[in-house]
């Protein structure tokens, strides 16, 4: 192994999060600050913590229906956070507008617009179901250093 | 003492400085981490964790925001960086040349200065409240870090029977000597005071105002991305060093020397870091900038004032 590629295994333990609330009813991002802040599904074992600005991130977490007020902000706020990035979209909102999907307002399924790696299905998904997510996203981050 | 020998490049660079202290403050930032995910019950990072986090921002793409000053921008973390490592080879074993209090004072508000050049660079909106909040903090904490030292250099030059001494290594000698200032009661409200000084220097939970990751999404630090702000992480390791250093020889410098000195240094360090910093830090909510402009103007200041006459009245019969 090369002394670049373990400088990469060494970055990949340390992914960032950061989440985007594109519309979402505020199920999944409760879900998602259990997940970091309960004891019990604790994720800064694996190196995550919780940014407050775009350009500190490495992982994306997206929820929400992708309502069409938020577009262009989302669209705008993921444009700012640096390359390499891994997005992650959590709910079942992301993929097909779950409860809000044929509403005039979305723009569901969001990967017309974000290029979704990872997809958490559930309303809301399980925090087991998330870190879950969160650790194959720390997998595909690790090709992409 | 073991460095007055070694070229002060040296000291800067390789040991105490650079290198070694960019390790013990990584270290301590990793100690502190784990504590506080033990406190709350949860398992927690591993303790090379903010190592991680450096070799990680190297491999990220650096970004800059079109209304930036680029030269400050891209200049502030690094002169707030290399400002930390000329100090920490005077609280750790301070000589006449690199043990001057005053000169140690000046470094020790780089830091913040660099962190509001930064937030003004920006040209964020974000960066500007972090920056005035910043401000506002060290015309909040400055006063009573001042008067701090006044009341320990009293207290050492009215014993030692000179004028007020402002050189570390007198202190420290003197410590070592004939006891820890710890012990003595007339310092007891200056140490109180230096206890809430060190906190809001380090900018940790109860005084973290300037870069409130909730309500002004990191502040000064919200442009910066990449190695930069690599960067400012390694400044505020060396700084978490210099200030609980500084703590160890205004106070409670250890009568060792060699290795077992070196050893029970880093354990201060340590105990330091891990009760005055982790346990403030996850015991505590964060305040308000009019909360702990008003509370560090009330409380810190006043113990510390009354430190200094403490010193100076209980000092006046073996003055000169």
């Amino acid at each position: 192994m090369t002394f670049v590629a373990k400088l990469k295994d060494i970055a990949a333990r340390s992914p960032w999060l950061y989440r985007i609330n594109a519309g979402s009813c505020n199920g999944c991002d409760v879900e998602l600050a259990t997940t970091a802040l309960v004891p019990r599904y604790d994720v800064e074992r694996l190196g995550c913590v919780y940014c407050g600005s775009p350009r500190h991130a490495d992982i994306v977490l997206i929820t929400g229906p992708l309502t069409k007020h938020v577009l262009a902000a989302a669209q705008r706020v993921y444009a700012e956070i640096p390359d390499p990035k891994v997005t992650v979209a959590v709910g079942v909102c992301p993929i097909s507008g779950g409860i809000f999907r044929e509403s005039y307002a979305v723009c569901a399924p969001i990967d017309q617009y974000f290029p979704v790696d990872v997809n958490v299905p559930g309303c809301p998904p399980r925090p087991p179901a998330i870190v879950e997510g969160v650790a194959k996203a720390i997998a595909i981050w690790r090709s992409r250093l | 003492m073991m460095t007055s020998q070694l070229p002060i490049l040296v000291a800067a660079l390789v040991f105490p400085g650079g290198v070694f202290a960019l390790a013990l403050g990584l270290a301590l930032k990793g100690a502190d981490r784990r504590f506080a995910a033990r406190l709350q019950g949860r398992v927690g990072p591993p303790l090379v964790q903010p190592l991680f986090d450096i070799v990680k921002l190297g491999f990220k793409r650096t970004m800059a925001p079109d209304v930036a000053c680029s030269p400050v921008f891209f200049g502030a973390p690094l002169i707030g960086a290399m400002s930390m490592l000329l100090p920490i080879a005077g609280v750790y074993a301070p000589n006449a040349m690199t043990g001057d209090l005053l000169v140690l004072l000046y470094l020790l508000t780089v830091p913040g200065i660099a962190l509001m050049l930064a937030g003004s660079a920006s040209g964020s909106p974000y960066g500007a409240i972090g920056f005035s909040r910043e401000m506002a903090m060290m015309l909040a904490y400055e006063g009573p870090i001042v008067l701090i030292v006044v009341a320990v250099a009293l207290r050492v030059g009215a014993a030692t029977g000179q004028w007020p001494v402002f050189s570390l290594s007198e202190i420290v000698a003197y410590q070592q000597a004939h006891g820890a200032l710890l012990f003595d009661p007339v310092m007891w409200p200056t140490i109180v005071a230096f206890a809430f000084f060190y906190p809001a220097n380090l900018g940790i939970v109860p005084f973290d105002i300037p870069e409130a990751e909730t309500e002004v999404l990191e502040g000064p630090l919200l442009e910066y991305s990449g190695r930069p702000l690599a960067l400012f992480k390694v400044m505020s390791a060396l700084k978490a060093v210099v200030v609980l250093g500084l703590g160890v020889a205004l106070f409670m410098p250890l009568p060792l020397f060699g290795v077992v000195g070196l050893i029970g240094w880093l354990l201060q360090l340590l105990v330091l870091a891990l009760v005055g910093v982790t346990a403030v830090r996850v015991g505590a909510g964060r305040m308000r900038i009019d909360q702990a402009f008003v509370f560090f103007l009330k409380w810190p200041l006043a113990l510390a004032l009354i430190g200094v006459v403490a010193a100076a009245y209980f000092s006046a019969g073996v003055a000169p």
